[in-house]
This record gives C-alpha cells, structure tokens and sequence, in this order.
C-alpha cells in the first residue's frame, strides 16, 4: 500500500519536474533582456547620472524630488484622465458588443467580418495613426472641421471651430477617444475569444433546461470568460498608466495644451531621452514611481477580482 | 415585431461602428491619390491622379519593399517564437507543480507592470556589449519571453482546459511532449492565434527598438523607414506621398489579419474542447 | 590578394590627387598661414587611406550630406554610407550610440541647441588634435565659436552660415508699400510696433503678414537663457511673446503651423482661409460691450460681418526663416518663383546649422576627419555646393567672398552672399546653450496658452517659471 502510494507520488513528481522543462527557454531568456536591464535601472535610480560619467549614489534623493514636483503628479492626472475616458469607452463598446454578438436570442450574423473591420485601427502603427489624426483634427485646415462646417452650413448655422488638439480642454478628450478607436476592436477580439472558450454544450444544456437568456449569460458566459475580462482589465490600466504614444505624437510641447495631455510616461521620455534635459538618474527614479503605482493598482484590482470570486 | 425592430437597430448600430472603424482608412486611401495642395484645399472622397507622383516622391527617397522585407523577417519569426514558447511556458506554469512555480508567475505579473522604455539603455549595452547592434536577434530572441502572452494564455488554458484531459492522456502513456503538441495547442489555438496576430502587430509596428538598435539603411525595419521618410522635407510638404507610404505599409498586414481571422475561426467551430 | 593591393593603391593614389587639389585650392585661398600644418595632417591621412577600403559611416539628420558623401566617393575613391535619422530621434539615437560605446558612426552632426549636451557626453573627438586650429581664420567666426566646447576645445565645424533674414513677396511689397527694395522693406519689419503696423497695412489690403505667428522666433531674445546658473528672461523674450499674442488675437496670420503643410503652400502663393472661421478671427469690438461683434448664432449680424470679406483666400507676405530657408524655398515657391526678396529681421539670429564632428568612439578618426575637412574647409566642395543647391550658404569666407556678386533668380536676382555674411557677423553665438530646447518649450507654452485666452500672462509666466525650476531644479530662478 505504502509504496504504491509513493510510486504514485514519485511518479507525479515525475511528471511535475517536466514544469522546468516546459519553462526553462523562457527563463534564460528571461533574465538576460528583462531582469537585468531593469535592475540597472534601479541602481540608476539610486544616483545622479545625468548622461554619461561617473554616477554617484545619492540615496533616495531622486524620489524625493519625484514626491514633491506637482509636474509629476499633474502629469499621472492627466494620464489618469485619458485613460479613465478611454476606458469607459474601449471596454463599454467591446463588452456590449461582445453581449449582442453572443445573445443566443437574436443570433447576430456577420460576427467575421464585423470582427475583422473593428480591429482595423490597431493593425496600424500609432505613429501613422497620429499623423492621420493630426492632419484630420487641424484647427484651420482639417478635413474634419471642414467637413462639421459643411454639415453646420446645411443647417443655415455657423460652426465655431474648434482646436481639438491645441485647447488644453478638448486635447486630452480628444486623444481619449483616439485611443479607444483603436484599442476597442482589440479589447472584443480578446472578450470573444473567452466567450468561443466556452464550449457549446453550456449553452445548449441551458436554453433546453429553460434559462432564459440573461440568466445564461449572467450564470455561464459571465463567470466563464472572467479571466479573460481580469486580463482585458488590467492589461488596459497598466498601458493606460504608461500611455505614451498617441499624447506625445499628438501634442507639441510648446503648445497650450502641452500640459493638459503630458502623460506619465512623456514627463520620464522628457528626462530620459530628450536634449538638454536628459537626467538618467531621475528618469529611472520616475519610472519605478510609475511601476510603484501601476503595482499597487493592480494588486487593489486583484483583490477586488479574487473577493467577487468567493 | 420589437424582436425584429431590435435586430435591426443593433444592426444599424454594429454598421455605423463599422462606418466609424472605415471612413480615416478610406480618406487614407483617397488622400493617397491626391496631391499635397489638393489635400489641404478640401475634402473629399473622390481619387484624384496624383498617385504616380506620389509613388515616385516616396520611392525616390527609400525603397519601401526592402523596409518592408526585413520587416518580415523581423516580425515572423518573433511572433512564431513568442507563440510557441509561451503556449509552453503558460502551459507548464499552470499544470505542473514545481519549486518556483510561484516566483516565475509573480515576476512575469510584475514585468508587465514595467514600463518598457525604462529598460532601454540597459538593453542597448548588454546589446552592444554581445556585439548585436545592425543584428536582428535582440528584436527576435526576446520575443521568447513575453510576460503579457504567457500571463494570458495560462489564464486561457486554466478556463478552458481540464485537467482530467491531461490525466487521461497520461494513462494511454502519452509523452509529456506528445500532450503538449497534440491536445494542449490544439485547445488553446484560438487564444495564440489572438495573441500572435497581436503579437506579430506589434512586431511588426515596433518602432522605438529596431530605431535604435538598427542603423543600416539596407536593414532598416518599415517603421524606422517611415520615420526617416518623414524627415524628407520633400515628403513633408507631399502629405499625398506619407498617405501612400502609410497604406503600402499596412497591406501586408491586411493580407496577414484577414489569413489568421480565418484560422480562428475554424479552430473554434471544430470545437477542440470536446475531443 | 594581388587585385587588392592594387585597389588599395589606386585608392591611394586618387586620394593624393584630390588632396593635392585641395591644396592647391586652399593655395590660391586668402590664408596661407596654416598650409604647412596642413600639409602634415594630410600626410597622415594618406596612411590612413592607403590601409582600409573600409567604409566610413555618417549620421545625420538632412538629406544633404549624402551630396557631399557622394561627391567625396567620387572624388577620393572611399566608400560613404550616409545614415538619415528622423530629428526626433535623432538626439536618442546619438546618445545611445555613444554612451553605448558603439564604434559605428564616424562622423556625427549636431545642431546648435543640440552641442551642448554632445560635448557634455563627449560625443565629438577632439578637433584641435587633428590640426582644426589652422582654419580658424577661414571661418565665419561664429560658426567656428559655436562648435567649441566650454574649454575652447573645436568639437564641430559647420560648412554653413545661418543668419537669420526675412523672405518676403516682392510684388505684394510693390502692390502695398510701393517699393519692393529690401532696405526699404527691411524697415517694414524694424521693430515689434512697425511689424503689427505693417501686419495690419497688409490685412487691411487683403493679405497676411505671416503664415504662422512663430516667424518672427529666429530673432527673439538679446541673450541667453541662462547665464551663470540663473535663468534670465530679459525684455527681448517678454516683448516677443506680447508680439505673437497680438498677431494672434488681431487676426494677422493665416493660422498655419510652421512646417506643416499649409505653411509651404503659402509660399506658392493662395491659401485657403475657412469661410466660417474667418469671423471667428474678426475681434473687433466697436460697441465696447466686450464682445465680439460678430455673432455666429445672429444670421443677419453674421452676413453683414462676413460681406466685409469678399474673398476666401488670401496670399502671405513674409516669411522668417534662416539662410538655409532659401532650399526649403527652392522646393515650394512654384509660381511664385522669381517674386521674393531677403532683408534683414528686427534683430540679428539664426537658426539651425549642421555642424560635423568626429565620434568620439569612432576607429577611423583619421579618415573621419579628411571627409570633414572635404566637406567644411574645401573651397573647390564649397564652391560646388553653392552652384549644386542653387544657394545655400558656406561658412568659408573666402568662398561667400567670391560669390558675394551672384544673383538668385528665385529673389529677383538679388545678391544674396554679401547680405547673409553681413547678417552672419552680427550673430551672438554666445545666446546658445544647452536648455534652449527645454526653457523655449516651456515658453512656447506660455505664449501659446496666454494668446488661445486660457490663462492670463501673470499665471502662464508663473507656470513657466514652475516648469523650469522643475527641469532644472540646479538652476537659480529669480521671480
């Protein structure tokens, strides 16, 4: 009996040792191009190195200074904003559309090429995304003003144009709504393919058993896809935190809407990357700041995802 | 009756997104056959002749296949790469117990939290130390461990994949390998198809390392291209030109979108769960 | 291995030939102090030469070094890949080359903004070794002053001047102010108060002054912005910044962006103004009832305004640009080509400037320095790059000297030579430092968000102060 048991367990643990296998590519990997340039940026974070040279330690000097400039916290503001604008937005469409192409009502039609005419905006590079949106969005010369302008005409009224990137009001609004045309098609590709997960004997076993169909998809396809919704929701707030592409392709820093739309991750570019005011020590120091947050949020989010659970 | 009235506003609802998701393509297109002058007079939809000049204003300064060539080879094996060794890692990481199981899963949540552009003077000495500047390994090699697929998929597999499937393999005496290649992959294909069509994306729309890391004019990727072609002042002043670089540069990635859709879908209709 | 040493001397010899033109060329120049030093330096490039056929790699941030690289290939027989970065990567991408320890570009360029922090990083190799000193007399002064280190070390030579001037619209000049002489019309733009004047001569008769309201930016400011540690905002800037708000709020500009594409079209002549945005821009207030008078919502108020303007587009007066504008002009004037005119701005300034230097990093500093010495010291390379670009600059005088008669047809033929080295030499290069970049954006941001009414100037100039201590928390800022 006993060392049927332990044959059992030693097999097992057998079976078990293949983890490593299944992981070491990743591992080795791993620690040369992710874990160790990260933790250089720490020590970095830790001295005054502004470009090259010597980098002396000086303790947490930096985050003092990252604690007390209101530049920086402004700046998590506005990313905040952004973000919270454009995620109300990416993941309210993706989820009602996710809803309407599941209900096992209405049976929409059509899910292939609506899928793939959604997900067109992401296919493109955000530096054409913006060049496209800049022209479009110009205050004197766009085509969209011109054209809201042509439409306001029809009605006899006069449009007021408005600089959509350059007024510290619209700008971060703006970039917002960019941001989830392109990142919602993405968010319910993601939701649907937790609901195909989702074998169909559920959903059939359930209308024969008479659910109706909010119940079903309250009951089954809800909990069901959840992972795939905590994937969707914490991967969009950590890019959300560290949004950079769109507000600094969109915005110009001598602009009047500059300081409305600097994100997080522009005020680190700002001290890591750009001329004249490259601090390396400091730039680290913002971005284990940023990383501090972002982690901090996601455990809160966590915790709340894991509570509901039980 | 309110069914059908129903129907036919979430049609016309799923139809003006669509609308939405088209019409900056669509003006792209156009725009891409008019000239600079034309494009800032007015609106409209209607091509105009200007494609040639175009073309001859863009190809004059930088031959957009080779950009787009070495994006190819960039981006395909990075994405197959990442594909299969995340599946693998993501596999291992949620049905095997083993010492450190937990610290892998916890580094990897906490490297996606990481903001990339903090590691990239790092990653640029350790590349220049191993002698891979103008080399393509440090845009593809790393492309094996992505934190973000693995987190995904293991998440995917531990809804959708039962253990007792595994169990049972494991009594017809199938070898770990086996199980992995012919019933795990088959079950999660769905999610790293998403994933690898991200995957290659983002890949292949990879801007800030390939700018950095590959200074080759002759190995420049498609993205780092169109950034220099922007500094032309030729084409800066042709706004008719960078419309027809940007729709050459997102063919390929049309064409690639529309092969995988497919796939998706018809790995999800054999039903692999039920096997 | 026979067909490479063959190579390899006749390589050689190709090379001794162009430098023995060279020579002669520099012979035949006004200084001949430095010929024998120089003639020693060439020496050792000969070596140099005579032992690679490798390639020598040059980063830069314009097209137009790969005209000199070509032109240098042709003549010494060495082979050249010229590497055209975006500008705004550029800086990064230098930075992380160097730092990085990559030996890889030979010969990196900076512009003037960017220098200070190129030094500081110890981009550039040291000039002085090379012999750099010998051509100090051959070139504009400020251009030589401007890539010197803060120890007085030469870093980098720029083969260009870039004064400062405004380009303007001869017949629109004749049509309005009755005279199309830049001396003339160089007074039209004395002062801030005669640019408003003459903005609102121009407006009245239906065209602009500017396409954008940044034109007059080249001239701003009489000095740095940061003189021994404490940021300085003189009169100058404060000034500048009541300009822009006025041309912006009185309705004087076409409203493009400086380098977009509006902006150059206004150089070909008509551009577009919407017809419903051009009352947005009507501030007038005769009523005194602090607003407007026009009311976009009142249609008969609306009609009335908008018949003040019979026409739609309307044509742009003047450009600020630097000398090097006369390329950008080159490529968009179109039918417009023959009608423009250069005269002096309200201050001497300039703009921009490729300035060569050698990688710091670099294994083939001896053949760097030949190119640049091809490209920044050579009067025969100087004389054909006035001829091949139809008019840019040179920084060698004896070069502007000699073409200080040619005409531009593009400028009515107007002599251009004695005009940019006149402006040249009234340029103070000591306003240059390396938080240009940073402070002027902060004060872009001022001016922009004081002139669009989002914040009163007291409040955008604290703001700006703000940002820059933030920036720079080493610096002395006194409100």
């Amino acid at each position: 009996m006993a060392t049927v048991a332990r044959k059992k367990r030693s097999k097992l643990t057998a079976y078990n040792n293949w983890g490593y296998f299944f992981v070491a590519p990743f591992v080795i990997v791993f620690l040369i191009f992710s874990v160790y340039p990260v933790l250089r940026t720490l020590y970095l974070s830790f001295t005054d190195l502004k470009i090259i040279g010597d980098a002396n330690w000086i303790g947490f000097k930096n985050y003092q200074r990252v604690v007390t400039d209101k530049f920086f916290w402004k700046a998590l503001l506005n990313t905040i904003r952004i973000w919270g604008v454009n995620i109300v937005l990416q993941l309210g469409l993706a989820f009602l559309l996710m809803m309407v192409f599941s209900d096992v009502k209405y049976k929409i039609r059509g899910l292939k090429v609506f899928r793939i005419i959604y997900y067109l905006p992401n296919l493109i590079a955000a530096t054409s995304i913006a060049f496209l949106f800049n022209t479009l969005l110009d205050w004197r010369y766009g085509t969209f003003n011109i054209m809201i302008s042509e439409i306001y005409k029809l009605f006899g009224a006069t449009y007021n144009p408005v600089d959509w990137l350059g007024s510290p009001n619209t700008a971060g609004y703006t970039i917002a709504v960019i941001q989830s045309w392109m990142w919602f098609g993405n968010s319910f590709l993601m939701l649907m393919a937790g609901v195909q997960g989702v074998s169909r004997d559920y959903f059939e076993a359930a209308s024969i058993d008479g659910a109706g169909r909010w119940t079903i998809f309250g009951r089954i396809t809800l909990p069901l896809i959840k992972p795939i919704m905590m994937y969707v929701a914490i991967t969009s707030l950590i890019g959300g935190l560290q949004m950079f592409d769109l507000p600094f392709l969109m915005s110009a820093a001598s602009s009047a809407s500059y300081s409305s739309v600097q994100t997080v991750m522009m005020y680190l570019y700002k001290f890591g990357f750009t001329t004249g005011s490259t601090q390396v020590g400091y730039a680290s120091a913002v971005a284990y700041m940023l990383f501090l947050i972002i982690f901090t949020v996601s455990l809160i989010q966590l915790k709340l995802f894991n509570r509901k659970e039980d | 009756m309110w069914n059908k009235c129903m129907k036919a506003l979430l049609y016309f609802f799923l139809i003006l997104l669509a609308a939405m998701c088209l019409f900056p393509f669509l003006m792209m297109m156009v725009n891409a056959t008019r000239s600079g002058a034309e494009i800032v007079t007015g609106f409209t939809l209607i091509p105009s002749t200007h494609t040639a000049d175009n073309w001859h204003t863009v190809f004059e300064y930088f031959n957009l296949f080779v950009g787009m060539r070495n994006s190819i080879l960039v981006a395909i094996p990075a994405t197959l790469l990442s594909a299969y060794f995340s599946s693998m890692t993501a596999y291992g990481l949620a049905f095997y117990k083993f010492k450190g199981n937990k610290v892998i899963f916890m580094a990897i949540l906490i490297f996606m939290m990481i903001p990339g552009q903090l590691s990239l003077i790092g990653f640029y000495q350790l590349c220049s130390k191993l002698h891979l500047i103008n080399s393509y390994i440090p845009l593809i090699i790393p492309a094996i461990a992505a934190p973000g697929t693995v987190f995904f998929l293991r998440q995917y597999i531990l809804s959708s994949l039962s253990p007792s499937l595994v169990e049972a393999a494991r009594i017809d005496g199938a070898s770990e390998l086996y199980t992995f290649h012919r019933l795990v992959i088959p079950i999660i294909s769905p999610a790293v198809a998403t994933m690898g069509i991200m995957g290659f994306i983002g890949n292949w729309n990879n801007y800030l390392l390939p700018m950095i890391l590959i200074n080759k004019n002759e190995k420049m990727t498609l993205p780092v291209m169109m950034a220099t072609l922007r500094s032309s002042t030729d084409i800066n002043a042709n706004q008719g030109a960078i419309y027809l670089a940007v729709a050459i540069s997102i063919i390929p990635i049309l064409v690639v979108f529309c092969f995988f859709s497919k796939y998706i879908i018809s790995s999800v209709s054999a039903g692999a769960v039920k096997e | 291995m026979k067909a490479k040493k063959l190579i390899a001397t006749l390589l050689a010899s190709t090379m001794v030939l162009s430098l023995a033109a060279c020579g002669s060329g520099e012979g035949a120049g006004t200084s001949n102090a430095g010929s024998t030093e120089s003639g020693k330096a060439d020496a050792t490039n000969e070596g140099a030469a005579a032992t690679s056929d490798e390639t020598l790699v040059i980063w830069t941030l314009a097209d137009d070094l790969k005209d000199f690289a070509e032109r240098y290939t042709e003549q010494t027989g060495v082979k050249t890949e010229v590497v055209v970065i975006a500008p705004e990567d550029y800086p990064t991408k230098v930075q992380t080359a160097i730092v990085g320890g990559e030996t890889e570009p030979d010969v990196i360029v900076g512009e003037p903004q960017m220098l200070g922090d190129m030094f500081s990083y110890g981009a550039f190799a040291n000039l002085d070794d090379f012999g750099a000193q010998d051509y100090a007399d051959q070139i504009v002064d400020y251009v030589w002053e401007v890539g010197k280190d803060e120890e007085g070390i030469q870093r980098a030579i720029s083969y260009q001047i870039t004064p400062a001037g405004i380009y303007y619209r001869r017949d629109i000049a004749q049509e309005v102010f009755g005279t199309e002489d830049p001396e003339e019309i160089g007074k039209l733009f004395a002062d801030y108060p005669t640019i408003l004047e003459t903005a609102e001569t121009l407006k009245a008769a239906g065209y602009r002054i500017f396409a954008s309201d940044s034109e007059i930016n080249y001239f701003s400011g009489d000095s740095a912005w940061v003189i021994d540690g404490k940021l300085n905002v003189d009169q100058g800037r404060l000034d500048y910044m009541d300009l822009v708000v006025e041309l912006y709020q009185r309705d004087l500009t076409a409203y493009a962006a400086q380098w977009a594409t509006p902006w150059y079209q206004a150089m070909a002549g008509e551009v577009p103004i919407l017809s419903a945005e051009l009352q947005w821009g009507n501030w007038d207030d005769a009523d005194g009832d602090g607003n407007p008078d026009l009311n976009i919502w009142d249609a008969d108020n609306f009609n009335e305004n908008v018949a003040n303007f019979s026409d739609e587009m309307t044509e742009v007066f003047a450009f600020g640009l630097p000398a090097w504008g006369v390329l950008t002009m080159r490529d968009h004037v179109g039918d417009t080509s023959g009608k423009w005119g250069v005269c002096p701005g309200p201050a001497y300034g300039f703009g921009g400037g490729t300035f060569l230097g050698i990688s710091s990093q670099s294994k083939r500093q001896d053949m760097a320095w030949d190119f640049i010495k091809f490209v920044t010291l050579n009067e025969e390379t100087a004389d054909w790059w006035i001829e091949f670009s139809e008019g840019d600059t040179v920084s060698l005088k004896s070069v502007l000297e000699k073409h200080k008669d040619d005409t531009n047809p593009v400028y009515g033929d107007q002599k251009m030579y004695a005009m940019w080295l006149e402006l040249a030499e009234g340029i103070d290069y000591s306003k240059v430092t390396q938080y240009d970049k940073a402070i002027g954006d902060a004060w872009g941001q001022a001016i922009s968000s004081i002139k669009t009414g989002e914040m009163s100037k007291e409040d955008a100039i604290n703001t700006f102060y703000d940002t820059v201590q933030s920036t720079y928390p080493d610096l002395i800022i006194e409100r």
